[in-house]
């Protein structure tokens, strides 16, 4: 294998990256990233549900689990989410010793209960042994583990129209304010477990116990997106209303014209 | 960021070998063409021409997005969605030139990354309308001749 030359680290640089080790491997990385980005970077699997990129950590699904331990610990470890871990120097990580195997088998079999009809959970949990949960099973369940990506996705939209109501056994998602959703499903396209349902029909959009009205494309007809979606749009980036009326497809074809009109 | 994608409208002839050259480098499957991210048009004043993303300065699908996940790639110069997207669409609505797209099947933002700096359309283009280049070629002009050697597949193509 060819390695890398190694550049001059100036002292701020070095200030910034830590090295650690994760399953024997010896990492660097940047400082106060969490543990489950660097890993993933690295090519270390760690499972996760609530976990995503570009939203902030939450630490609902539990499945994510490492066992830390550091040089001066005397072997003694602990159990960490790593999606909410900060990374430090000389942290040592397992990511799939015996106790963090168990415990998210703990996680996937409850899991399993509450949503039985998931595919997604089923597959993952068949990945960690796990075919019939031991637990009583969800009745009338839904698809939903509570990991609460629609709502922080509803938050970083701008429209904070999903929220999770009520506590313990009976916290369930909902939006409690029909007309603060603006329709623009990118909460049921980030759901890792496809619970929220929606559909399009003649020009109608239904999500959340709602009816959205679609706003046809001037040019070719197509249905295109909600009129709450275009005010949102107009408030946040600043753009006229007459922007949103053509769709991409249309837009596309009238910068080919333009190109023409100025090539010939 | 030296080189750019090249388009000379009047050395395009709509073959759309582009077309699925894109679709098929990004989804490997050759029959979803409409999954491309640049599209080959005859216009009505029977004008050829490509359209791909025009990877703006201050692109405006930048700007609207709320999460980071359209970054300039520092090194080909393009701007590339990464896993931080939560998809809600701002961008395509956003992009005046309607050249960012929301891939119904795999809900997934497709926009033009020029294939890491090695853009497959530009290598599949018969007859080098579009070229990943430094800077605009010199031969512009639509009175001068092509100097630019045509691909090799493309020369035995029976000539009229």
């Amino acid at each position: 294998m060819i390695k890398a030359v190694e550049k001059p680290v100036s002292h701020s640089e070095k200030d910034k990256t830590v090295r650690i080790t994760i399953d024997g491997r010896s990492i660097d990385a940047p400082k106060g990233m969490n543990l489950l980005e660097v890993a993933r970077s690295n090519g270390i699997d760690i499972p996760s549900l609530c976990y995503h990129p570009g939203l902030e950590a939450f630490g609902a699904c539990r499945l994510c689990v490492v066992e830390i331990t550091k040089p001066g610990w005397e072997n003694w470890r602990k159990l960490v989410t790593s999606c909410l871990y900060p990374v430090e120097e000389d942290l040592i990580v397992y990511t799939r010793s015996p106790e963090v195997m168990e415990n998210r088998r703990v996680v996937l079999d409850l899991q399993l209960a509450r949503v039985p009809n998931s595919d997604v959970i089923r597959q993952l949990a068949a990945e960690y042994g796990i075919h019939d949960t031991t637990y009583t099973k969800r009745k009338d369940a839904d698809n939903c583990i509570l990991c609460g990506i629609c709502v922080r996705v509803c938050e970083a939209v701008g429209a904070n129209a999903i929220s999770t109501l009520s506590r313990g056994p009976d916290k369930y998602v909902e939006v409690p304010d029909p007309e603060a959703c603006i329709g623009c499903l990118a909460c049921a396209e980030s759901c890792p477990t496809d619970a929220i349902g929606w559909h399009e029909e003649n020009g109608i959009r239904h999500i959340w116990h709602r009816d959205f009205e679609l706003v046809e494309c001037e040019t070719c007809g197509k249905p295109i997106l909600t009129q709450q979606q275009i005010d949102h749009f107009v408030e946040k980036s600043g753009l006229e209303e007459r922007y949103f009326a053509k769709c991409d497809s249309c837009r596309k074809k009238e910068t080919a014209v333009s190109i023409s009109r100025v090539m010939f | 960021m030296t080189k750019r994608l090249i388009v000379t409208p009047y050395r395009c002839t709509d073959c759309k070998n582009c077309e699925v050259a894109c679709s098929f480098v990004h989804t490997s499957d050759p029959r979803k063409p409409s999954l491309t991210r640049i599209r080959a048009y005859t216009l009505k004043n029977a004008v050829k021409t490509v359209v791909t993303c025009l990877q703006c300065d201050e692109a405006a699908c930048v700007t609207v997005c709320p999460v980071e996940a359209l970054v300039r790639n520092p090194i080909t110069g393009a701007i590339e969605r990464n896993e931080r997207c939560i998809t809600c669409k701002m961008c395509t609505y956003a992009c005046p030139f309607g050249n960012i797209h929301f891939d119904n099947s795999n809900s997934e933002i497709v926009k033009c990354d020029v294939c890491e700096g090695d853009p497959a359309c530009a290598k599949v283009c018969p007859t080098r309308a579009l070229v990943w280049a430094d800077k605009p070629q010199p031969d512009l002009a639509p009175d001068e001749e092509i100097d630019i050697a045509p691909m090799p597949w493309a020369m035995k193509m029976p000539s009229r």
